[in-house]
């Protein structure tokens, strides 16, 4: 026998289904962690800062464009040029401040717990691991999301100027998101492993100094062999390899990622892929935004899987 | 009644040190169960262990039949524990700290709200409901962290030296406060140091000292093990015929060691103490002894050992 439901029947679970959905995704360290901070002086003096070091920069970069063009009026490309130096300026800032703030706002989100002592009496608690990561994870992501949303008043000032294609600003905010995805987890994951805050946070920007100190070193020694900037070399494959590593290398890098991925996409009007390298050899690649996007989703995750164990294991 | 927590054989080592060296341990429902013992004896590890926080490296612990090395989730819907620091969120409201920990064992909203209204009343905090944790003072703190552990109603409360750092009254309110939650059929294990909490609120009390279970029982089996004597209070006037009590007190069978006490505060009488071996009705006689010569007694009473005797009896105070 068909058991049909009857209208208000299906409105009815229908709505219960929906409240099911909404049950999971409610996640109570997301709202308690939102509630925290907010509450305190934090947050806004953290806003505040933010965003008069992007007006600040701003301000600069707009009044030196405006003095380096003798009349700025007959030029007509002028308008479309301050306007992508601005967009790319707040960009460029937005990617360094949430290598900045990122690790900074979760590198005490487990340890601290810890600190507080509050960590022993969640884990006797129902909440799982991988709730409490995502939770913490979540807010530290809001939290950068809002930041970003503030500077778009900012950012606009580009879009009025114009010059800026949808394509960058769909890169730029993708890219933004990843980013500040990924230096969330790198604190997590620092918060998870160390006792004290104070060596979580450490340990995420030591991370991070040395990764760029490293990539400056690994591009400065490829830039002084001199099949890299040889306009005729025999032989190519050697060139190519290196402008290879290159591409790989600048990948690693957001801020990198970002500048090479616009001079990319201004050279071959393709948001996906472009011309690499001197003409002699031509490679064609994907723009480095993508490979710099998967890595650091699959570094995300690896961290956040790593967070979760350390976080869900018993004491020893 | 059944045990719900069952300790068997469980033994906890970090590196070199011997946390728990073999314990086993069976408490009934609704018990109110006492844990003493000096620093290092290793309560709060086997508390821990209780609580799946603590992983032990031999034995078994059960909690309502579930085992808290197999099925820790399960086992930690059926308990609340309270650190001996409460572990508060400061900058939370009250209301919003117990909604928090309310979420986080999955309970509706609605329900949490209802929760939360009763609970801050129990512990008589309502007044305080929109306050921020931080401003409240430790006994307040105490009452919210005991609202907190009552927020998913669990079986077994396991409160890690619950009266630490709280003033004499507030002390004493959230011993009232426990004997409450005792009588709605929760079983509470406490460990403390103070041994009169311990004494007054607990049905049983086991002592353990270097990792070891040294004693276990109700406050009357350990005074029995101590020693069977009853121990024997007798005041009489100022002026009483002192060698005539004595007299009448060692010719009774089975009193011994007769002392008197001569208190300076109170010169307006004498007081014996003696131990003596024999039931009720022999303790009658020996009053009625004493009545019969026409001595003039004010006072008489048994003096019930306390945990305090037991304790420094049954420990050698080693700190592991």
């Amino acid at each position: 026998m068909v058991n049909e439901r009857t209208p208000l029947e299906n409105t009815v679970g229908d709505r219960e289904s929906w409240r099911r959905i909404w049950r999971k995704l409610d996640n109570p360290v997301i709202a308690k962690e939102l509630r925290s901070w907010m509450r305190g002086p934090q947050a806004i003096a953290i806003l505040t800062a933010y965003l008069m070091i992007i007006s600040v920069i701003v301000c600069i970069v707009y009044e030196i464009s405006m003095t380096s063009t003798p009349n700025p009026a007959s030029d007509p490309s002028f308008r479309q040029s301050i306007g992508k130096a601005v967009f790319g300026t707040v960009v460029l800032l937005e990617l360094l401040l949430a290598a900045f703030i990122g690790p900074a706002l979760t590198s005490g989100a487990v340890s601290s717990e810890r600190e507080r002592q509050t960590f022993d009496l969640l884990r006797t608690t129902t909440l799982s691991a991988s709730s409490f990561i995502v939770g913490k994870l979540g807010a530290s992501l809001l939290y950068l999301m809002l930041l970003m949303l503030a500077a778009v008043p900012i950012e606009s000032l580009a879009f009025l100027l114009g010059g800026v294609g949808l394509e960058e600003i769909v890169i730029s905010s993708l890219m933004l998101f990843v980013c500040a995805l990924f230096f969330c987890a790198l604190g997590l994951f620092f918060s998870s492993i160390m006792r004290r805050t104070l060596g979580a946070t450490v340990g995420a920007y030591v991370v991070i100094v040395l990764s760029a100190i490293f990539l400056a070193l690994a591009l400065a020694m490829i830039s002084m062999d001199p099949a890299f900037n040889a306009t005729q070399y025999a032989a190519n494959v050697h060139q190519q390899t290196l402008w290879l590593v290159v591409w790989m290398l600048i990948s690693t890098n957001p801020i990198l990622a970002a500048v090479f991925s616009e001079v990319m996409l201004i050279d071959s009007q393709s948001a996906i892929s472009g011309a690499w390298g001197p003409t002699s050899i031509s490679l064609n690649l994907p723009l480095p935004w993508i490979p710099m996007a998967l890595l650091y989703v699959y570094l995300t995750i690896l961290m956040v899987l790593a967070s979760i164990y350390f976080v869900s294991r018993p004491d020893r | 009644m059944s045990a719900i927590i069952e300790i068997q054989d469980v033994g906890k080592k970090f590196g070199n040190h011997q946390a728990v060296a073999q314990l086993d341990l069976s408490i009934e429902q609704g018990e109110l169960f006492g844990l003493v013992g000096p620093n290092g004896a290793g309560k709060t590890t086997t508390l821990r262990m209780l609580v799946t926080l603590l992983r032990p490296d031999r034995g078994e612990i059960r909690i309502n039949g579930l085992s808290v090395l197999r099925e820790a989730r399960q086992v930690r819907k059926l308990i609340g524990y309270i650190p001996d620091v409460f572990g508060l969120y400061g900058n939370l409201t009250v209301a919003e700290y117990l909604d928090f920990f309310g979420a986080c064992y999955g309970i509706v909203p609605d329900r949490r709200r209802r929760l939360i209204g009763e609970l801050l009343e129990l512990v008589s905090i309502a007044h305080r409901r929109e306050d921020l944790v931080d401003t409240l003072s430790r006994g307040l703190q105490q009452r919210l962290a005991l609202a907190r552990v009552l927020m998913h109603d669990p079986q077994v409360l396991v409160l890690d030296e619950p009266a630490s750092g709280l003033d004499p009254r507030a002390r004493v309110e959230i011993r009232r406060l426990l004997a409450q939650i005792a009588e709605r059929g929760k079983t509470i294990v406490i460990s403390s140091h103070v041994l009169t909490d311990i004494a007054e609120l607990c049905s049983r009390v086991a002592i353990m000292e270097q990792g070891n279970l040294v004693e276990c029982g109700t406050l009357e089996q350990l005074s029995q093990h101590v020693t069977p004597l009853r121990r024997v209070r007798i005041a009489v006037m100022a002026g009483a015929d002192v060698p005539e009590i004595k007299k009448v007190l060692t010719s009774i069978q089975g009193v011994s060691n007769v002392k008197m006490e001569e208190s300076a505060a109170d010169r307006a009488r004498l007081t014996f103490e003696l131990e003596f071996q024999g039931d009720d009705s022999e303790l009658h006689q020996m009053l009625g002894a004493l009545l019969e010569r026409g001595l003039p007694v004010i006072h008489f009473g048994e003096v019930s050992r306390n945990l305090e005797d037991v304790f420094l009896h049954s420990t050698r105070g080693i700190v592991s």
